[in-house]
């Protein structure tokens, strides 16, 4: 059993299926012979032949329209998205087309295909590299929303989601691509999709996170034991659809929740899942619940990025406001 | 098979010239070994090997110029030479281990230990200090309302005895609230002091008299005789000495005024004290008999009490309470008599009023009623 970053993981899911199921298909720019900009889909080409392993043209409509077609046909690509800022000239074929596939055709075509791209900020990159916007993919019917955060999550969702027979959005936090490192067994078990992930066990907050923000969030949690705090970490994992019912159970038990995402404000995820909190654990709330989020502003340049990033202090301090209502 | 291309040798160098080789084909290098002098336009630098490994071919000879990302050296090598990826951006790296402790694929299993309350019973419950814990709850789904915590409230022992709860009504009613404003408003101060009134005639009629102490105290001290305002923070004196009566009834406390007591005769005086007692009792005292006092005389000695700390209503700034009269042994000429004594408490809103002129009042009202 090795010891792989999150981007390996990513890797070893996509080897693992790709050698136990030929209608597999990787997909995207230079992730062929350049195996990916982050090295996602290094030595795919060398297992898998230039038939399975295909290096596109740098136009993400065609990519996506070609994933559709395949998807369509019986195939299952992966296709890869260099960074989530340009994703953008593929949602007519992602929202138009892929979400949709199977209720308009009811049912007799599904378009069994993921999108992989990288997303979020904190590697010093452009702000079109840097941006979360799972929201958008959240708000379409008809597509999974998928966002791992630890390199056994990673490999286990990127397989569940290869193997669902629906689209999915999969997003992989860059800046914990090679963050840190998790002994991973390449036994292609799959995790459940559509389910939280508790990391935390604890009586006194519920925070709920996603992504790159579990990082933070963890460390919070840890700060704020020792401070004799008790939170119960919800990683989200599967953004759309919402396992509302774990995070509704945990809130249940602490009364009080805060909702961390990297993504701006305003009709953030955050906003759906304190919507449902409020209509359906509202007589459970000691306090009121709350967001800590980035800015609704684009992403900064390197030496700013550390400023919009929702910090452990700024979670911390959330929690410390909560804690005042006994 | 390893090429290393010529990098960047400044800033934005598009090419250098290759001064002199180091090194030739077959030659085996070490890592950051030098390899070649090249001569740029800023500058003449040595290029250190980026790999360890063998020379298979040198791509230029000395003085040719080679441009900036073309192939400068190939190797023979088999080390695996580090690749980050990314072409753009930071990748933070570390040999950090990810500690996922004990991840529940869902959620903890435990069962829900908060109080389900609406958040207007929580407020409540906080402002009552009333532990939620302890309220029944009649809502949907054990659901505490605001009304379970009232409920919980009324039900406390406080709340068990029995009582008929009554809204205050008419002259308690306005009692209520002219002492709450009373409070809210003046800065009150009390001086207490016995007068000594052994010396008074028997069958004295003590209410004429104090009366007629009041007026020769204003006359000593006007600053008590004053109305004052708090907010424009004005006083206005006056020449008149009107005294409000603190009347006692079953229906609560009425103050009929006294008009111009300096001008009224101890028989006069007497009438209207008699007339106000009167028209309190059978409740046919008029409006305008109850307004305009300046100052106020509570004489509760009447019925029982020696000292009190009487209430000023404004916009007067002085009530003088008198307590009840009685014998007590007294100190006089170095020895002891049995006398009378009167308790005599003043108040006074000492945001119009000094100590100075409080005491010269009560000074003088003492006296007034010593020399009769």
């Amino acid at each position: 059993m090795a010891e792989i970053t999150l981007v390996e993981a990513v890797n070893l899911a996509m080897a693992y299926e790709m050698s136990v199921d030929p209608d597999v298909i990787v997909m995207g720019e230079d992730v062929a012979t350049n195996g990916g900009v982050f090295r996602a889909t290094l030595g795919l080409l060398d297992k898998f032949g230039p038939e399975r392993v295909l290096d596109t043209p740098l136009a993400e409509s065609m990519i996506a329209g070609l994933a559709v077609g395949m998807a369509a046909r019986g195939l299952k690509p992966v296709a890869e998205f260099q960074f989530m800022g340009f994703i953008y000239p593929a949602l007519d074929e992602i929202i138009n087309h892929a979400s949709r596939m199977r209720n308009r055709t009811r049912g007799r075509l599904t378009c069994p295909l993921v999108f992989r791209t990288p997303f979020g900020a904190g590697i010093h990159a452009p702000e079109h590299h840097s941006e979360s916007t799972e929201a958008y993919f959240a708000h379409t019917p008809g597509l999974r929303v998928v966002i791992p955060s630890s390199p056994s999550r990673a490999y286990g969702l990127l397989l569940a989601s290869i193997r669902d027979p629906d689209p999915v959005v999969f997003l992989e936090p860059s800046r914990l691509y090679r963050y840190a490192k998790q002994e991973v067994k390449d036994d292609g078990k799959a995790l459940p999709l559509d389910v939280c992930f508790t990391l935390r066990s604890g009586d006194d907050v519920t925070l709920v996170t996603w992504g790159a923000m579990v990082k933070e969030t963890l460390a919070a949690a840890n700060t704020l034991q020792q401070a004799g705090i008790s939170a119960e970490v919800i990683d989200v994992a599967t953004i759309k659809p919402l396992d509302i019912n774990t995070i509704l159970a945990s809130v249940e038990k602490t009364g009080r929740c805060i909702v961390i995402h990297e993504a701006p404000l305003t009709c953030g995820v955050g906003a759906e899942i304190l919507a449902q909190v409020v209509e359906k654990a509202l007589f459970s709330l000691k306090a009121p619940p709350e967001r800590v989020t980035g800015f609704d502003t684009i992403v900064p340049y390197a030496k700013l990025e550390k400023y919009y990033i929702p910090s452990e202090k700024r979670i911390i301090d959330a929690v410390n406001r909560l804690m005042e209502y006994a | 098979m390893k090429i290393f291309y010529l990098p960047d040798l400044g800033e934005g160098l598009a090419e250098a010239e290759i001064r002199e080789w180091y090194i030739k084909e077959g030659d085996v290098v070490k890592v950051d070994q030098p390899l070649v002098s090249m001569e740029t336009a800023k500058a003449v630098v040595d290029v250190p090997s980026p790999y360890a490994g063998k020379i298979t071919q040198l791509h230029g000879k000395a003085n040719e110029i080679v441009k900036t990302g073309a192939p400068l050296i190939s190797y023979e090598t088999d080390e695996v030479v580090a690749d980050k990826g990314s072409v753009v951006g930071k990748l933070e790296t570390s040999e950090k281990k990810w500690d996922d402790g004990d991840v529940i694929i869902g959620g903890a299993k435990t069962k829900s230990t908060t109080i389900k309350a609406m958040p207007a019973a929580r407020v409540l419950a906080q402002q009552l200090n009333v532990d939620l814990s302890q309220v029944t709850a009649t809502g949907p789904q054990g659901l505490i309302t605001a009304n379970d915590v009232k409920q919980f409230i009324d039900k406390s022992p406080a709340s068990a005895l029995t009582g008929e709860t009554e809204s205050l009504r008419g002259v308690r009613r306005v009692m209520a609230q002219i002492m709450a404003q009373s409070h809210k408003e003046v800065v009150p101060v009390t001086i207490v002091e016995d007068v000594d009134l052994t010396d008074l005639p028997p069958k004295s009629d003590l209410t004429t008299l104090i009366l007629k102490a009041i007026v020769a105290g204003v006359k000593a001290e006007p600053a008590l005789n004053v109305w004052f305002d708090g907010k424009t923070l004005e006083r206005k004196m006056f020449d008149e000495v009107h005294i409000g009566l603190a009347v006692d009834s079953a229906e609560g406390l009425f103050v009929p005024v006294i008009k111009n007591a300096e001008a009224k005769s101890d028989q006069e005086l007497r009438q209207t004290v008699d007339e106000y007692k009167k028209s309190v009792a059978d409740r046919s005292v008029s409006p305008k008999d109850l307004q305009g006092a300046t100052i106020t005389l509570s004489n509760f000695g009447m019925i029982a009490g020696r000292y009190a700390t009487p209430i000023i209503v404004p916009p007067a700034v002085a009530i003088l309470g008198c307590g009840r009269s009685r014998d007590a042994v007294i100190a006089r000429d170095g020895k002891m008599v049995v006398g009378k004594i009167m308790p005599l408490s003043l108040t006074f809103d000492h945001r119009a009023v000094t100590g100075g002129e409080a005491t010269r009042f009560l000074g003088a009202v003492i006296k007034n009623l010593q020399q009769k």
